[in-house]
């Protein structure tokens, strides 16, 4: 190596690097593999998807088409014919009801914990809203069945309807968004809401003026990922709202239960039928172009109230 | 230490005490078990320069913040002593801290403009005070940008977001935006550590204009600067005052040998 070389040829220990050639080449090696591993790790973690996305869309590609998605269910067994316009209405009744509790609840509760308690308060709300997160979604359609289905918890009766099943959501979606709210919050510079401070606004004004515009992108995002969790929950609909092959009358009692696209493929599969099979794994590709829809539209109205924002 | 002060305190209150704006009497201050500010005695007079210097972590920067109160939401926190402000101690509880602030204005250490636009930023501090009227808005964000010196830069885009400035022009809006609720201390936390030294030239000459206006401590490690622009010097070490007098006398004539070590690049 020159280095060495320069030490021979001027004899001053400071003009030497004692180079380690079988490290260097060896560090090269542990460079490539973990590369290596890195790159599987990824092909193996996206391989699930772009199966499920393959095999729905190769099973249920001859149903889908406008029909599909603009007809209720008909025929024997109930949608052999027609299409699943019944859960898409459905989804859409549970996803607003659901989201008139968490967004409000969440970003509030998102808003109180980074800006607002104290820590030792604050570390224990985030334990309880990590343990939210773990609880089954099936014992969530426990607890909303006692409480909102049948007359035995807080006498809310609302029997198997939309309102019932779309509140049992809304408590899922809760943690999620306020979880994700505080995350947005606390990624926002001190020296922001430092800034509001010393020129004498209350915390309460540099929130709402400064804090959650510049959050505002991360708290889109945190409702996105709660409408996304919900969307394809299936268990506690069982118990809270289970499933209508029609549109619903009401929004609580007998006629209020709406169909859910998760729920018809829970159903259409359990049936002896191959249509209705079929018909499942085109409800999925339905189901993920809905995600992905709502996942560019979000981020779509998120960038535009950003830009929106900014110029007040 | 505590002899040069009581010198230094005398000194200006048999010739005048209506000339001091600030004084800090006994102030203590703590973060959990840490004891950051020792038994500071100190007083600011109205219309100078001082400057505060140290080295990194010897509470400088939390004194500053004693004097507007940003120290209060900081948990595990305590405070004694008083911080005069006008004759009024600003820790009593009729004190409206939000009014506090609003008379004692700061800048910080990297410019920190809010994601909105130029205009907003400066009408910012006008708006949460409960101003309305757009006439006096318009004229008062106008005015405060033209003595920070940035008017002319900016005048074609104020409706641009504030990040599209430079460095500088971002710590000037800053100023701006210090200035527009009228304070009449501007306290600054080393305003210049981020900039280039073109951009601190500005901001420095900003400094000894604003000396007409209001009482200006600034924080800061670059000894140089401090010399330049400021009536004042103290020297911090470990929290406690080392040395507080003008400047002529602290950078000739420190009466302290740690002092002396500092200013000589010792440290």
């Amino acid at each position: 190596m020159a280095e060495t070389d320069n030490y021979k040829k001027t004899g001053d220990p400071n003009n030497y690097f004692p180079v380690n050639k079988s490290y260097i080449k060896r560090k090269k090696i542990y460079n490539r593999i973990a590369y290596g591993f890195a790159a599987l790790a990824f092909i193996l973690g996206a391989f699930p998807v772009f199966h499920i996305i393959y095999s729905a869309f190769i099973i249920g590609y001859k149903y889908l088409n406008w029909h599909f998605i603009s007809t209720l269910p008909t025929g024997f067994p109930i949608g052999a014919k027609g299409g699943i316009l019944n859960a898409i209405v459905g989804d859409l009744y549970l996803v607003v009801i659901a989201s008139c509790l968490a967004v409000p609840l969440g970003i509030g509760s998102g808003l109180y914990l980074s800006l607002f308690g104290k820590q030792r308060a604050n570390s224990i709300i985030r334990l309880l809203n990590e343990l939210m997160i773990g609880i089954p979604s099936v014992v969530w359609g426990i607890m909303g069945f006692y409480i909102f289905s049948t007359n035995a918890g807080l006498g809310f009766h609302f029997g198997f309807s939309a309102l019932a099943g779309g509140l049992t959501l809304g408590f899922i979606m809760t943690p999620i968004v306020t979880l994700l709210t505080e995350q947005a919050v606390h990624r926002i510079p001190a020296s922001y809401i430092e800034g509001a401070l010393a020129l004498g606004a209350t915390k309460w004004q540099a929130t709402k003026s400064v804090i959650v515009k510049a959050a505002m992108g991360g708290i889109f995002t945190a409702i996105l990922l709660g409408v996304l969790n919900i969307i394809g929950q299936t268990a506690p609909l069982l118990f809270t709202n289970y499933y209508n092959t029609g549109t619903p009358t009401g929004i609580t009692g007998p006629g209020g239960a709406v169909g859910d696209i998760a729920m018809l493929i829970f159903i259409y599969i359990h049936e002896p039928s191959r249509i209705l099979h079929y018909k499942a794994e085109a409800a999925v590709v339905v189901l993920l172009f809905f995600v992905f829809t709502l996942d560019i539209g979000m981020r779509l109205i998120s960038w535009l109230t950003v830009k929106i924002f900014e110029m007040f | 230490m505590t002899d040069i002060n009581k010198n230094n305190i005398d000194n200006i209150t048999e010739n005048n005490k209506d000339e001091i704006k600030i004084e800090v009497k006994n102030l203590n201050f703590s973060y959990g078990d840490y004891h950051l500010l020792k038994d500071i005695n100190l007083f600011f007079k109205k219309n100078s320069v001082c400057t505060i210097l140290g080295p990194s972590g010897c509470g400088k920067s939390s004194f500053l913040r004693t004097l507007n109160r940003m120290n209060d939401y900081t948990e595990g926190s305590k405070l004694t002593g008083e911080v005069l402000l006008d004759g009024k101690n600003i820790y009593s509880k009729s004190v409206d801290v939000v009014e506090l602030r609003r008379n004692v204005g700061m800048v910080f250490q990297s410019p920190n403009p809010f994601p909105k636009t130029i205009f907003e930023n400066v009408a910012f501090g006008l708006k949460i005070h409960g101003i309305k009227n757009k006439q006096f808005i318009v004229e008062r964000v106008e005015k405060c940008l033209k003595y920070a010196g940035l008017f002319d830069e900016v005048k074609d885009k104020l409706h641009k977001n504030a990040f599209s400035l430079s460095g500088g022009q971002q710590q000037r809006l800053c100023i701006a935006r210090a200035i527009a609720t009228n304070p009449s201390v501007l306290l600054m936390d080393e305003p210049t550590a981020y900039l280039d030294p073109a951009a601190t030239a500005t901001i420095l000459d900003l400094i000894a204009d604003f000396k007409k206006f209001y009482t200006i401590i600034i924080v800061s490690h670059n000894i140089q600067q401090a010399g330049r622009i400021s009536d004042y010097s103290g020297f911090f070490l470990d929290g406690e005052l080392i040395e507080f007098s003008k400047s002529g006398d602290f950078f000739t004539r420190p009466k302290d040998k740690r002092t002396e070590n500092f200013i000589t690049n010792r440290f």
